[in-house]
């Protein structure tokens, strides 16, 4: 029962993470129908910006956090222009392009800039809890906290507010939307934004507990996909109960299969559930 | 199909064959390797393309059907004495099986490009832990094949690395040509119709779904191959080979940069990537993250610039090109039939109006 509390534990954590990254892909992936695939890359740039500020300035990456806002909102305004400017022309696999190509910039900056050598933070600002006999630090929960306030009120803000209902018109037809006076360019505009903003954050966040490499970019793309296809693609509450299922699943896994087959978990539940319910997300 | 359509189809894949055979032959070993790396990612894209122009489905899982080929070869060489050439068909079959719970997981979700990548992507990324924690396979390090001596056309194993780029160039001559029956034989009408016209299609009698099913499931057939080759070059399958990053987005890169609009595209895709990453190389020498970078901003700028691909970009330029001379022969004459422009002007008002929105 202790070690089943513990993968529990340790499972949520790991599923709020995934849920963070998962929230802004679904976000704009489903109002602006733009899989940005350097989505994962923002999120590397967030921590090795926290990596950065504690190395040259001795700061907590909380510290940084209104500074990267104000960073974040430039940058994603103009990674939105370039998707909205390409995809113009060149429709979803010109943006596609644009994506995959930012994310290996990204990765190739990073590597010119700190080299391939992880990187990890040492810092314990928010100090730690005891919990059914393992140690939380301050950083994991305040990244669950965030998740769940994240998913929890971007879900309120699409399905009760003016705007929210906006976007989620644009999402579900913007011809149509365009034709009742949504500015939909704003909207998709909005969408990228939000979505670079929420993933750099999410790499602020999590920097203190995880291992940082120039290729993080596409491992936590590659999680991003995993809660979109689960949790359906716009659903940020879906992208949030998906991501800590899949924690959940991956830490059971890792806890009672044998190794061998521990891996196999994640993916049989992803294939199952295409196969079995298709089209809609788990919430 | 006549015989005179043939004839002229094949001129092309003929020509390539003797030219690239030709190259191949007379080279120092750098440009060999390059050309390997070209041929490689090439035929790869070409299975990728395949996918993409005849379903539009954006398929990242391609090299894990090319990571059965390398492996299902390795491991019955080493463990049964069995001949690359044997194994083929038999690894050619285990992608087949394994395509099909992933195609009909694509189609069911209804695949269009960006919600088949996510699921393709996923796919061949859970795919690595699970080959890393199988140890018959040879864990995280992969399996290295026994190497003999001498060149053995039985084992595929040859001194000369020119031998391989050889088989690589037949690979991709043999699957181009097989896209340019496709495109004419009555199945490439089925599955252009059925992407464009999905209901129309099966209300004429066209099963969609299965047909989906099938060209994905063909589609990781044409990949196993090419995979089994690439591991009888390196002597090596390793999960890392075939489905680290950045293999995995470089057959997409390949494809895209060559673009979908020509069965020659990925080959000028995988020579420009090619000597792209070698110059990117040089320029980066010992320095820790030149060469990627330098990588990343030429593919950006090919993004951005020549979104359409290499083969896109020609056919547009062509385009171009005979409007142009159409315009001077007959000064006044609409460049299209009035028809076609008016529906192009109509739906571009509509698409543009709705993409700035009435309130505007």
């Amino acid at each position: 029962m202790h070690l089943f509390t513990q993968v529990v534990i340790t499972g949520l954590l790991s599923g709020a993470v995934l849920s963070l990254i998962g929230i802004g892909f679904t976000l704009v992936l489903g109002v602006a129908r733009i899989a940005n695939f350097a989505h994962g890359g923002f999120v590397g740039l967030g921590m090795y910006a926290a990596y950065w500020g504690q190395r040259e300035y001795d700061i907590s990456p909380y510290v940084l956090v209104p500074v990267a806002l104000v960073v974040l909102i430039v940058v994603g305004w103009a990674v939105a222009d370039l998707f909205e400017w390409r995809g113009s022309r060149t429709g979803e696999i010109g943006e596609l392009l644009v994506g995959l190509s930012l994310l290996l910039l990204i990765d190739g900056a990073l590597e010119l800039k700190f080299g391939t050598e992880p990187k990890t933070l040492v810092t314990n600002a928010l100090g730690s809890v005891g919990v059914a006999g393992l140690r939380i630090s301050g950083s994991e929960l305040l990244a669950a906290a965030m998740a769940l306030a994240v998913g929890v009120l971007l879900f309120a803000f699409i399905r009760y507010s003016r705007w929210g209902r906006a976007l989620s018109a644009v999402a579900q037809n913007p011809e149509a939307a365009g034709l009742y006076g949504v500015p939909v360019p704003f909207a998709r505009r909005a969408s990228v934004i939000l979505s670079i903003v929420i993933a750099g954050l999410t790499g602020l966040i999590i920097a203190p507990f995880s291992i940082a490499t120039p290729d993080a970019g596409a491992t936590f793309l590659i999680s991003a996909f995993a809660v979109v296809i689960l949790g359906g693609v716009g659903n940020t509450l879906g992208a949030l109960v998906a991501g800590l299922m899949i924690g959940l699943v991956e830490a059971i896994a890792a806890g009672y299969l044998p190794q061998e087959w521990a891996p196999l978990a994640p993916l049989a539940i992803i294939l199952t559930y295409l196969l079995i319910r298709p089209v809609k997300g788990v919430a | 199909m006549t015989a005179h359509w043939a004839l002229r189809k094949a001129l092309g894949p003929v020509l390539l064959l003797v030219a690239g055979w030709v190259v191949l032959d007379n080279s120092d070993p750098k440009t060999v390797s390059i050309l390997i790396v070209a041929l490689y990612y090439a035929a790869a894209a070409t299975s990728f393309n395949f996918l993409l122009g005849q379903l539009g489905v954006f398929s990242l899982c391609q090299n894990l059907f090319m990571a059965v080929g390398g492996f299902t070869a390795v491991y019955l060489f080493n463990n049964h004495g069995v001949s690359p050439w044997l194994a083929l068909p038999l690894a050619i079959a285990i992608s087949g099986c394994l395509a099909l719970p992933i195609a009909l997981a694509t189609v069911r979700a209804g695949a269009g490009p960006i919600l088949a990548a996510l699921i393709t992507l996923i796919i061949a990324q859970a795919a690595v832990p699970v080959i890393i924690s199988q140890g018959w396979l040879g864990g995280a390090s992969g399996m290295y094949e026994k190497a003999g001596s001498g060149n053995d056309w039985g084992a595929l194993q040859f001194v000369e690395p020119a031998s391989f780029g050889k088989l690589l160039l037949v690979v991709n001559i043999i699957l181009i040509a097989f896209m340019m029956w496709w495109s004419a034989s009555r199945f490439g009408y089925y599955a252009r119709a059925t992407k464009d016209a999905p209901e129309a299609s099966e209300a004429v009698g066209i099963p969609t779904a299965s047909l989906r099913v099938w060209i994905f499931v063909i589609a990781a057939m044409m990949a196993t191959p090419v995979g089994l080759l690439y591991a009888q070059y390196n002597l090596l399958a390793t999960a890392d080979l075939y489905l680290g990053t950045t293999p995995l987005f470089q057959v997409v890169i390949v494809a895209l940069v060559g673009g979908a609009a020509a069965s020659w595209g990925p080959i000028a895709g995988g020579l420009v990537i090619a000597y792209l990453s070698q110059f990117a190389g040089q320029l980066g020498g010992s320095r820790p993250g030149v060469t990627p970078l330098a990588f990343a901003v030429a593919f950006f700028l090919l993004a951005v610039l020549m979104p359409r691909g290499l083969s896109g970009t020609w056919a547009q330029l062509r385009d171009w090109w005979t409007r142009g001379r159409s315009a001077a022969a007959a000064p006044g004459s609409p460049a299209e039939p009035a028809g076609r422009a008016d529906e192009n002007v109509t739906r571009e008002i509509a698409v543009e109006g709705a993409r700035h929105g009435s309130g505007r």
